[in-house]
């Protein structure tokens, strides 16, 4: 983890007040692992003063050109990646940054995937299954090269209010078989909650073993953990909190897992963000 | 007091023409600080999740989060929230408890240049005392603060810290217990805290150190429900600085003990206004979170104050002047 200045390189507007932020910043880039994230602040301002957690989407070489992994060719990461929506006050004025203007960041930060855990685990199930919800595909696009690398077959299912919601899908075609896409209001693929094709996949496959890595909301995470649960899968989750510190001593992103008096509750920011969803207690 | 003014004298005395070099060590309960400059229960762990960060030995004073006899838990989910220039907190202190503490913590703090001071916490009279108890085999721990002012726990922690009667209770209690000086920690959320200041004043505490959070909310318009999962919680950070300025000043006037400054303290220039208010040190908190380096400026700060006006810290601290700039002199 570093604590550094990184410089803007692009804030690039997509759909649906979708925003991909590359930061010029190369030691943190070279330390990432699939499914951390960075602590981001707006220096400068004292109305504002807590840094946002944000997923590491990617890290790309200077110029942002290739993908993570981009060191078999020879080039090195030197940019850090974030895909945000504009939610609130603090995504509000980070959508206002132009390059050049610098920021605060801490990374990597977190746990991610656990690297030899979930690869064992991916390659005894017959498909891997990244479950998004909204802008929790910004936690996916990592570990699905690190899978695709390891020529691990995975399935996309991807839902979001309406089809704004589905940002990223072309960095994701490259690296997965299929693609399953809900929307809310039906403006794409299944109309309603991405979990409802998820069930209908796992109910038709019952005698196969998946794996299943998913990040998006709450409710969205409670329902996928429930499935996996049902149908026997192990299932990866990335939570998201809200955080004063990622350093471990405000306790302010504790959730409840399994586990009597002081370990009752875990840090998403030091022993996660990525947990086993039967770790977690869902209905606390 | 009179030894206070003996030594201002004879610092005033020292300084002549030519090099200067400001101390900005101080003294409170008979323990020596390097500088005045600590960081805040609650904001800074057990101060090795920062030793990648920062530099812990150029700390005075690292005050670990609130400790009690057995582990707590904490409150459920969402426990933090961001306001206007602050943050409202309800973690409901979460901690490893006072065995733990000296087992896996204090070893790492007793190897450091920065004081050591444990905040203790309790839910009784009984379980401060019984806190304090464990706590006292710890080697390396130079002093308690008392935290009587939570406001994120049903029982215990405010209750002691906005009754005059059980502040008293308490502390006594914790005094008597105590192998190390005490520290006693206000809370803001009180009338009069020249009442309470002196009320732990009287019971034995070796010094003060205030103000705790304030007491807040914060609503969701779209659920109508509460951000905070406590409904109630404590606002800490740059927002509450003015108010917390006031109080400070206040029991500085209230007590002959040490009184330590503590609320949303981002700058060298925030710590100065707190020591001329009269306080003998201060305590950085929120800023740790989101900018760890805040002591370390602060401490340079200080010092590059107190070179430019030719000042010891000593001088400096109380030193408001009446009237104001152009009322009277600059």
């Amino acid at each position: 983890m570093y604590d550094e200045m990184a410089q803007v390189v692009e804030n690039r507007p997509l759909a649906g007040r979708h925003f991909l932020l590359s930061l010029y910043s190369p030691k943190q880039a070279r330390a990432v692992r699939p499914g951390q994230f960075a602590m981001i602040r707006l220096p400068g301002r004292s109305d504002v003063i807590l840094r946002r957690p944000m997923s590491i989407y990617d890290v790309r070489s200077r110029d942002l050109k290739g993908g993570y992994g981009l060191e078999r060719h020879g080039q090195r990461p030197a940019v850090l990646q974030v895909l945000y929506k504009v939610v609130g006050r603090g995504t509000r004025l980070m959508a206002e940054l132009t390059p050049g203007d610098r920021l605060a960041v801490l990374a990597p930060l977190g746990h991610g995937f656990f690297p030899e855990e979930y690869l064992a685990q991916a390659r005894d199930a017959s498909e891997v299954l990244l479950v998004a919800g909204g802008i929790g595909i910004a936690a996916l696009l990592m570990p699905a090269r690190d899978l695709a690398r390891q020529k691990i077959p995975q399935r996309l299912f991807f839902g979001g209010r309406s089809r704004h919601d589905l940002v990223g899908l072309s960095d994701f075609k490259p690296l997965v078989e299929a693609i399953t896409l809900a929307t809310e209001d039906g403006s794409r693929g299944y109309r309603g909650y991405v979990t409802a094709p998820l069930a209908q996949y796992l109910e038709q496959r019952c005698e196969r073993r998946f794996l299943i890595l998913a990040c998006g909301p709450m409710a969205m995470l409670q329902v996928t953990a429930g499935l996996a649960e049902r149908y026997n899968h192990p299932c990866l989750v990335s939570m998201e909190n809200r955080m004063g510190c990622a350093l471990g001593v405000c306790l302010g992103c504790s959730i409840r897992v399994q586990g009597e008096g002081h370990a009752a509750y875990e840090r998403v920011c030091t022993e996660g963000p990525v947990f086993w969803s039967n770790h977690i207690v869902w209905d606390p | 007091m009179a030894k206070a003014k003996a030594r201002k004298l004879k610092l005033e005395a020292q300084d002549g023409e030519g090099e200067f070099t400001p101390r900005i060590d101080v003294e409170i309960a008979g323990i020596h600080f390097q500088n005045p400059v600590m960081t805040a229960s609650g904001t800074f762990g057990y101060g090795q999740e920062f030793a990648h960060l920062i530099d812990l030995n150029r700390l005075g004073a690292i005050i670990v989060k609130g400790i009690s006899a057995d582990p707590l838990p904490g409150n459920p989910a969402p426990r933090i929230y961001e306001t206007e220039a602050g943050m409202l907190n309800a973690i409901g202190l979460q901690n490893v408890g006072a065995c733990t503490f000296l087992e896996e913590k204090l070893p790492f703090l007793r190897t450091l240049k920065a004081r050591c001071i444990v905040n203790v916490f309790g839910y009784s009279t009984e379980d401060y005392v019984r806190c304090i108890e464990i706590l006292n085999a710890g080697e390396g721990i130079d002093a308690y603060e008392l935290n009587i002012s939570c406001p994120n726990t049903r029982c215990g922690g405010i209750v002691y810290g906005s009754d005059p009667k059980l502040t008293e209770e308490v502390v006594a209690a914790s005094k008597r217990a105590a192998r190390f000086p005490l520290i006693v920690k206000l809370s803001p959320n009180v009338t009069d805290i020249g009442v309470f200041a002196r009320a732990a004043e009287a019971a034995g505490a070796d010094a003060l150190s205030l103000v705790n959070t304030f007491v807040g909310m914060a609503i969701d318009i779209e659920t109508r429900r509460p951000r905070i999962s406590n409904l109630t919680a404590g606002l800490s950070g740059p927002a509450i600085k003015p108010v917390a300025l006031r109080l400070v000043y206040q029991a500085t006037q209230a007590v002959r003990i040490p009184v330590i400054g503590i609320g949303g303290i981002t700058s060298a220039e925030d710590a100065l206004e707190y020591l001329i208010a009269g306080a003998q040190a201060i305590q950085v908190g929120t800023a740790n979170f989101y900018s760890p380096d805040t002591s370390l400026r602060v401490i340079d700060g200080i010092r590059d104050y107190c070179l430019r006006h030719r000042l010891h810290l000593a001088q400096l601290i109380g030193s408001l002047k009446h009237g104001v700039n152009g009322a009277g002199e600059h």
